[in-house]
């Protein structure tokens, strides 16, 4: 199955994870070592926080948000942004001098291809009305309590405290919240027919992005992938 | 006050796990009952807890001054970078000296700085106070472009270097009436701009760029000379200092220049000194500009029109779109349908930027101009591309609000507030932690984000200038954000390469 992600134990919303059967096992490993990004969607709690940096987590301090505006989390969160970016070009070992370096960094496809922390490639506020807000978060190499770590920090940044109140995946490298499965959908037809849909999908984004580090690497057939909304998933 | 702490109860910080603050708070509670138990005393812990308030509801940033770079000519305005010895507190091994600063440092000043300028080794600061003291200068002062600053051994000898931000003595009528607008720094000379009594000028005037007549064999060391210039069509509200000339803007939209012609970067139809601020004339006879930039012998106006205009040495293809000529001694109109409208502009040593109305950047000349190093010479503008600047689909709305050039070095600041640098890095005059050239626009490190500003204030609150006449190779930066002082969350990387060992000497 997939590698594991570390203990996901939320069980408010669900989230996409991808599973793969068969052969698509093998290509879970390809998927992995692709480092693609995954989006999350992250709620935040002002005022509070916690030692796990949970909502009902231990308590550690409560303080005052009135001070906290939409503008002033915008700005934490683009430096945020701004100094994981940095992050992204240092862990991708490039050299920077170079032609190629340029011409990846104007695309934006810089990032790097072997392990590295937890890296925000993408982060926007998608709804403010404290003390609650709605993050949007792009990310790679990721652990849930690294996500619950960076409310916790946003908090520090704006000179207050937070804690998360939920996390939710909605994209999976190449696999959205479109393609995924509900519940009612988990039978054999529907299986397979979204596995055959995500086919070619699966097939070119693993080519390029696996060609970013090995170059020559063939990739054998691949048709046997699929994924489903549920709960946990170790 | 940068931080009000105001704890509406005694409480430790948050930095440290508190066990006692939460009493009765288990986790071994198993039963369904004991589980809801723990839950309402922890809610009602909760609800008793103290809240602390770190910031007021109207918490004002304050603005700050960062510097980086080359230190041992005391530019960077800290003594203990030049002499370890110094500072109240002698310690108990000496610190070794830091020949340069790698990243930006917080310099500590009471006063809000609004203008700053970086020369050939020193710096100036001003303030627009109505206090007497308006403008600080630090580092190289050899031709009294600081202005005289008394030794405290000796009151009648002046300091040659001046290793921290001293106060620059200005003969003002009305010390306490006048505001200084701005300053600017040449090689080894300085203009100092003020609201109503005119221009100041002190340092080299070897070749007039002070606006004051040559005096053969003068002494420029330990000098009080500090020269007023009034003799404008108008009031002044710009100047520029390249290496050994001076450009003036007045409100009317009219240029004057003195000091040294041979590139003709006077602009005044000939190659000789000017020492004495003369109108320039060519294509922008007529024309209203709006801004001036220079910084070595190259000149660019911009006219209130978008329209771009240079003059001045054209060795490095700056002018070579509109003549082969290497020395253009007269205001040439630059004509690139490419760039739309030009709302600044920004000129180094061999390199050239302007902005435009969409904040996009254009560089060419000759060097690391910011497209990779196999952009190496150009004499018509190449667009740097935006997304070097932070846009994304994340981020549509980014664009650069402000640029500036050094000898050999760009910097840039969004609207979203973060700075960006390419160029040579010379003597670590990037501020990005390391001493490698940097071929494409990169990120200063984050502990100094720079805010232009969400309201009507703009850019006022942040500026940036770059230096590095050859050595100095200082920026600084003003920062109106109150920053908690700790390190910058998120970056898990603070600086990738090894920093130079401070060497001695």
């Amino acid at each position: 199955m997939s590698k594991p992600q570390g203990c996901l134990v939320f069980d408010q919303a669900g989230f996409l994870s991808v599973l793969g059967v068969g052969h698509g096992r093998r290509l879970l490993t390809d998927m992995y070592n692709a480092h693609l990004t995954k989006d999350y969607t992250v709620r935040g709690l002002l005022g509070k926080a916690a030692d796990d940096f949970c909502e009902d987590g231990k308590l550690v301090e409560k303080s005052t948000y009135d001070h906290v505006t939409r503008e002033k989390l915008d700005r934490i969160l683009a430096l945020i942004q701004g100094s994981h970016q940095k992050a992204l070009v240092n862990y991708s070992n490039l050299d920077l001098k170079t032609q190629e370096a340029y011409e990846m960094a104007v695309t934006g496809s810089i990032r790097p291809m072997n392990k590295s922390p937890m890296l925000v490639t993408g982060i926007r506020c998608l709804h403010f009305a404290p003390p609650e807000f709605l993050l949007e978060v792009q990310c790679m190499h990721e652990t849930q309590k690294n996500l619950r770590k960076l409310v916790h920090e946003i908090g520090l940044e704006l000179k207050t405290t937070a804690v998360c109140s939920q996390v939710r995946r909605t994209r999976d490298g190449f696999f959205t919240l479109d393609d995924a499965l509900l519940r009612t959908q988990w039978d054999l037809y529907s299986i397979q027919d979204a596995i055959q849909a995500a086919a070619p999908r699966v097939a070119a984004e693993l080519k390029k992005s696996l060609s970013l580090e090995l170059g020559t690497q063939q990739l054998p057939n691949s048709d046997l992938s699929h994924e489903s909304k549920g709960q946990t998933l170790p | 006050m940068r931080m009000a702490l105001a704890a509406l109860a005694a409480g430790p910080r948050l930095s440290r796990r508190v066990s006692g603050l939460v009493p009765g708070l288990g986790r071994g509670h198993r039963t369904a009952a004991g589980r809801s138990q723990g839950r309402r005393e922890a809610a009602e812990a909760e609800a008793d807890a103290p809240v602390f308030q770190y910031v007021g509801e109207r918490a004002a940033r304050a603005h700050r001054v960062f510097v980086w770079g080359f230190s041992f000519s005391g530019a960077l305005g800290v003594p203990s970078f030049v002499v370890p010895s110094s500072g109240s507190v002698p310690r108990a091994g000496l610190r070794p000296r830091r020949r340069i600063q790698p990243i930006p440092y917080r310099l500590e000043l009471d006063q809000k700085i609004s203008s700053a300028a970086c020369g050939y080794g020193f710096t100036l600061l001003s303030s627009k106070t109505k206090d007497v003291t308006k403008v600080w200068g630090m580092g190289l002062n050899k031709d009294s472009q600081l202005g005289f600053h008394s030794s405290q051994k000796d009151k009648t000898r002046g300091y040659e270097y001046v290793l921290e931000p001293s106060p620059v003595p200005l003969p003002l009528e009305r010390p306490q009436e006048t505001r200084v607008l701005q300053v600017s720094c040449g090689r080894a000379h300085s203009l100092v701009l003020t609201d109503r009594e005119g221009v100041f000028s002190m340092g080299n005037n070897s070749y007039g760029q002070c606006g004051r007549e040559v005096v053969a064999d003068e002494v420029y060391s330990e000098s009080h000379k500090v020269h007023r210039m009034q003799d404008f069509d108008g009031q002044v509200v710009q100047v520029a200092c390249g290496q050994d000339h001076s450009l003036f803007l007045t409100e009317k939209g009219e240029v004057y220049s003195c000091g040294w012609g041979a590139d003709g970067q006077t602009g005044l139809g000939h190659h000789n000194t000017t020492s004495v601020p003369t109108r320039l004339g060519g294509d922008l006879a007529g024309v209203p500009v709006v801004q001036l930039a220079t910084y070595g012998d190259c000149c660019l106006a911009v006219s209130a029109d978008g329209g771009l205009f240079g003059w001045g040495n054209s060795e490095y293809l700056q002018l070579a779109s509109v003549t082969d000529s290497t020395q253009v001694n007269e205001p040439r109109c630059l004509s690139f349908p490419s760039l739309g409208r030009v709302t600044q502009a920004a000129c180094g040593g061999t390199g050239c930027a302007v902005l435009n109305g969409e904040g996009h950047v254009f560089v060419w000349g000759y060097g690391i101009l910011g497209k990779g190093p196999n952009l190496v010479e150009s004499s018509r503008p190449e667009r740097i591309p935006p997304s070097l600047f932070g846009l994304s689909p994340y981020r549509p709305d980014v664009h650069v609000v402000r640029i500036r050039c050094g000898l050999s070095h760009f910097a840039a600041i969004t609207n979203k507030g973060e700075l960006f640098v390419w160029g040579k890095n010379i003597r670590g005059c990037l501020g990005i932690g390391h001493l490698e050239d940097q071929y494409f626009p990169w990120r200063v490190p984050a502990c100094c984000p720079s805010f232009p500003g969400d309201d009507a204030r703009g850019a006022r609150g942040c500026g940036l200038w770059s230096g590095s006449h050859g050595d100095p190779g200082q920026v600084l930066r003003l920062n109106p954000w109150t920053a908690r002082p700790r390190r910058w969350i998120g970056d898990p990387c603070e600086c990738p390469w090894p920093l130079p060992p401070p060497a001695d000497v």
